[in-house]
């Protein structure tokens, strides 16, 4: 199989995963499963967005690019998530 | 001291350096847009849940998968161009450029479904970030079906290959505001 139908595939499943998540969350769980349902969420869209930069984009041929790319990425879904935990009432 | 051309930090860059430019641009309005948004939901989490409510999770999800499927119709158009199969180039493009139609054709119709229960970007701050980046994002969308177009007409593999780095940026910046926008609660 080539790579970018192997990254193609994980992508729909990565999608698939990051949806159904989001259809527990709505379900009335106990206090602290919304807060982990946000974090594997957002944990989703970044695998998601460093296989398109990676495979789609071919940043994979650009390794130094690539790493600077997930750690910029990263931290911009660590400030999403510091942002959602502070707007999350369970959080405390 | 000689310089060789590999030596060049660019040059280890797939595509242009322009895309690349453009790319990095667009990643920095639409990041900054989608912290925006997370920090006026910090006000009213409540507000924003219950507006929220009002989407379609499982048609962002089709359509996330839509968009994700016509990007790798697009890397193997550039894998055709590059082979040098142009029917087979330009058949990939049309699937790719049918599939955004599919993803436009979708988000009017959310748009227009808003739009009959009276939900407009006034309503609340939630729907004021909704257009705004859902809005931006499908204006992308569009200058995408217009650059498949282009290439259909001159699908040379340098062509393909920044065309189809547009569409990928256009991808990516789905895949982080779909989850932010319609699944974080």
């Amino acid at each position: 199989m080539q790579t970018i139908t192997r990254a193609w595939l994980i992508l729909l499943a990565l999608s698939a995963a990051s949806t159904a998540v989001s259809f527990n969350v709505t379900l009335q769980l106990p206090a602290q499963i919304p807060l982990l349902g946000g974090i594997i969420i957002l944990l989703l869209a970044w695998a998601k967005a460093r296989i398109i930069a990676a495979r789609y984009l071919e940043l994979a041929q650009a390794p130094a690019y690539l790493r600077g790319f997930s750690l910029v990425l990263a931290l911009f879904m660590l400030t999403l998530l510091g942002l959602y935990v502070a707007a999350t009432p369970f959080s405390g | 001291m000689t310089q060789t051309q590999t030596d060049q930090p660019f040059d280890q860059l797939p595509g242009d350096l322009m895309m690349w430019i453009l790319i990095v641009s667009e990643l920095l309005v639409f990041g900054a847009g989608l912290l925006a948004f997370m920090a006026v939901r910090v006000t009213d989490p409540a507000g924003f849940a219950l507006a929220q409510d009002q989407l379609h999770r499982s048609a962002a999800g089709i359509n996330t998968v839509v968009l994700v499927t016509s990007g790798y119709l697009a890397a193997r158009a550039v894998g055709y161009a590059n082979a040098g199969r142009i029917a087979a180039t330009r058949w990939a493009l049309l699937a790719a450029g049918g599939l955004g139609m599919v993803f436009l054709g979708i988000k009017f119709t959310e748009y227009a479904e808003k739009a009959a229960l009276g939900i407009r970007p006034e309503t609340h701050p939630f729907y004021t970030f909704y257009y705004l980046l859902t809005g931006f994002h499908a204006a992308h969308v569009i200058a995408g079906l217009v650059i498949f177009a282009l290439l259909a007409l001159r699908p040379t593999p340098r062509n393909l290959q920044v065309g189809a780095a547009f569409w990928h940026m256009v991808d990516l910046v789905w895949v982080l505001l779909f989850p932010v926008i319609y699944l974080l609660r």
